[in-house]
C-alpha cells in the first residue's frame, strides 16, 4: 500500500511536469527512478484467455447456437425484442439511449449497459443481482417491462422452431431445451464479445508512437490527480465494484439487493471503459451525454450524501488535465470488426 | 504482482504449519491486494484473529458470514487493518461488500 501511494503521489508530480514539455513519460520515469511506470502499465495488460467456466465451457456450437439465440426477437413477448435490440453491436452492444426501452416501449429505470467483455464480468447488472452471465440472461427475456416472456413460454416458442433443434443436439448432446440450456448457449455467445486491441493496448506492450503525448498525460492523471483507477481498474478499467459516485436521483441500486450497509445506497457497478468514446450516454442513468461532462462530474459535479464513495472528492482539474484525460479515454477504443446478423432458424 | 505471489505463499505455508501442530490459536494475516483476498481459503484455529490488512489503492468493506454470525468491518480505508476474532467453529464465507467479486472462504476449527 505504501509503495502505491507514493507511486500515486510520484506520478501526480510527474504528470504536471509532463505538461511543459515534450519528453517522453519513460525519460521522465528514467529521471525520477522511484517511478514503476513499467509496472504500472503491467496492470493494465490484456489477458491471454477468455473465460469459460467449468459449468458451460465455451463450444463453437453453443456460441452458434447463442449468437441465433441473442439475435431472435421471437424470445420476446411482443415478437419484437431482442437481446440485440438493447444490446446492438453497431452501437457499442448498448442502444445509445439514456434509458433502454422495453416491452411495448416503455422506458426503463437505467441506461442499458454494454455486453463488451461479459466474459469477465461478475456480478451482473448495474445492481449486481445475477451472480453468473447464465443467471443474467435469464432475466430480460421474462422481465415484464423488457422482453416480457415467461420462461416456459420461450422454451415453448424454441422448441417449436424445427431449425433450433439440430443446434441444440450440437451443442447440449445429452440435454433438452430448457431455460437454462437457452440462457447457457445466449451466455457462451456474450462470452465471445471482446474489445479489439486499442491505441492503448498498443502502447502498453510498447509501441511509444501509438497514443498521443495529451493521452499518455491523460494516462497518468487517470491513475494519481483524477483518481480514475480507484474504481476503473485493470484492462477493462472496472474494479466490478459498486459505489455511489454522487450522480442526483432516487434509485437504491445495489443497496436494495444489500440493505443496511450505507456505502451501498445508490451504488452501481462500475463499467467497464473499453470503447467508452462510442458508447455515450454515459452513467446508470445515463444522464451526462459526453465524456467532457462525465469528467466535470467526477472532478466537482458530484452530490455529497452519507453513501458517497471514499474515492470520490474534488479533483480541482485544470482545463489541460480534463483535456488530456478525454484524450487518454479516446485510446480505449478498438476497430472491432463487423457483427454479421445470423440468418435465424425456423 | 510478485510480492501477492509471496504472501499468498507464505499464507499458506503458514495454514499447512498449523494443520501439522493441530493448529494454535494466534494472529493470522490476509491481505487485500489487487481487489482479491491473498488468499481463496484459509483454515484457523478457534480463538484465532485474523488480520484483514488492506493493501490496496481503494477501500474495502469486509462482511465475515456463517454460523449465525455477521461481521462487517465497516469502510476499510487503503493502509487499514480489520481485526477479526473467530471464536466459534465452523465455516464462514468472507466477501466486500463493495467489490464482491472478492471470495474467500474461512475454516474455524
Amino acid at each position: 500500500m505504501r509503495k502505491l501511494s507514493t507511486y500515486a503521489c510520484v506520478l501526480a508530480v510527474v504528470a504536471t511536469a509532463t505538461l511543459a514539455g515534450a519528453t517522453s513519460l519513460r525519460a521522465q520515469a528514467a529521471k525520477t527512478a522511484a517511478i514503476p511506470l513499467a509496472q504500472l502499465m503491467a496492470a493494465y495488460q490484456r489477458p491471454h484467455d477468455v473465460p469459460s467456466p467449468a459449468g458451460n465451457p465455451t463450444t463453437a456450437a453453443k456460441v452458434a447456437l447463442g449468437k441465433a439465440l441473442f439475435f431472435d426477437p421471437r424470445l420476446s413477448g411482443s415478437g419484437a425484442i431482442s437481446c440485440a435490440s438493447c444490446h446492438n453491436p453497431s452501437l457499442g452492444w448498448q442502444d445509445s439511449l439514456a434509458r433502454g426501452v422495453g416491452n411495448a416501449g416503455s422506458k426503463l429505470g437505467r441506461h442499458t449497459p454494454t455486453i463488451l467483455n461479459a466474459a469477465w464480468v461478475e456480478p451482473l447488472f448495474w445492481d449486481g443481482r445475477a451472480a453468473t452471465l447464465e443467471d443474467q440472461a435469464k432475466g430480460p427475456l421474462a422481465a415484464p417491462a423488457e422482453m416480457n416472456m415467461p420462461h416456459g413460454d420461450v422454451v415453448r416458442v424454441v422448441r417449436s422452431i424445427p431449425g433450433y433443434a439440430p443446434a441444440f443436439q450440437a451443442a447440449f448432446p445429452r440435454e433438452e431445451v430448457t431455460i437454462d440450456t437457452i440462457a447457457k448457449a445466449i451466455a457462451a455467445y456474450e462470452r465471445t464479445v471482446v474489445s479489439g486491441e486499442a491505441p492503448f493496448d498498443r502502447w502498453i506492450a510498447g509501441d511509444e508512437g501509438a497514443i498521443s503525448p495529451a493521452a499518455k498525460r491523460g494516462f497518468m492523471l487517470y491513475n494519481a490527480k483524477a483518481r480514475c483507477a480507484s474504481c476503473h481498474s485493470g484492462w477493462r478499467m472496472t474494479d466490478d465494484g459498486f459505489h455511489d459516485i454522487g450522480l442526483a436521483g432516487d434509485d437504491p441500486g445495489r443497496g436494495k439487493l444489500v440493505p443496511g450497509l450505507v456505502i451501498l445506497d445508490h451504488a452501481f457497478k462500475t463499467p467497464t471503459l473499453r470503447n467508452i468514446a462510442e458508447r455515450a450516454p454515459y452513467m446508470h442513468d445515463g444522464s451526462l451525454g459526453t465524456l467532457e461532462a462525465v469528467v466535470d462530474h467526477y472532478d466537482h459535479g458530484f452530490q455529497a450524501r452519507p453513501s458517497l464513495s471514499a474515492e470520490i472528492k474534488p479533483l480541482h482539474l485544470t482545463d489541460q488535465d480534463k483535456s488530456d484525460l478525454v484524450a487518454f479515454l479516446h485510446t480505449l477504443s478498438s476497430r472491432d470488426g463487423d457483427v454479421a446478423v445470423p440468418t435465424l432458424p425456423r | 504482482m510478485k510480492p501477492i505471489v509471496v504472501i499468498a505463499a507464505t499464507a499458506a505455508i503458514s495454514t499447512l504449519a498449523l494443520a501439522g501442530a493441530g493448529l494454535a490459536a494466534g494472529l493470522v494475516n490476509v491481505e487485500q491486494k489487487n481487489i482479491a483476498f491473498s488468499t481463496p481459503s484459509l483454515t484457523v484455529a478457534k480463538g484465532s484473529i485474523v488480520n484483514f490488512l488492506n493493501s490496496d489503492t481503494t477501500s474495502h468493506n469486509i462482511i465475515i458470514s456463517g454460523e449465525g454470525l455477521s461481521m462487517n468491518s465497516g469502510l476499510q480505508q487503503p493502509g487499514v487493518a480489520f481485526k477479526a476474532p473467530m471464536m466459534k467453529a465452523g465455516e464462514y464465507q468472507v466477501t466486500c461488500a463493495i467489490h464482491p467479486k472478492m471470495k474467500m472462504t474461512m475454516i474455524v476449527q
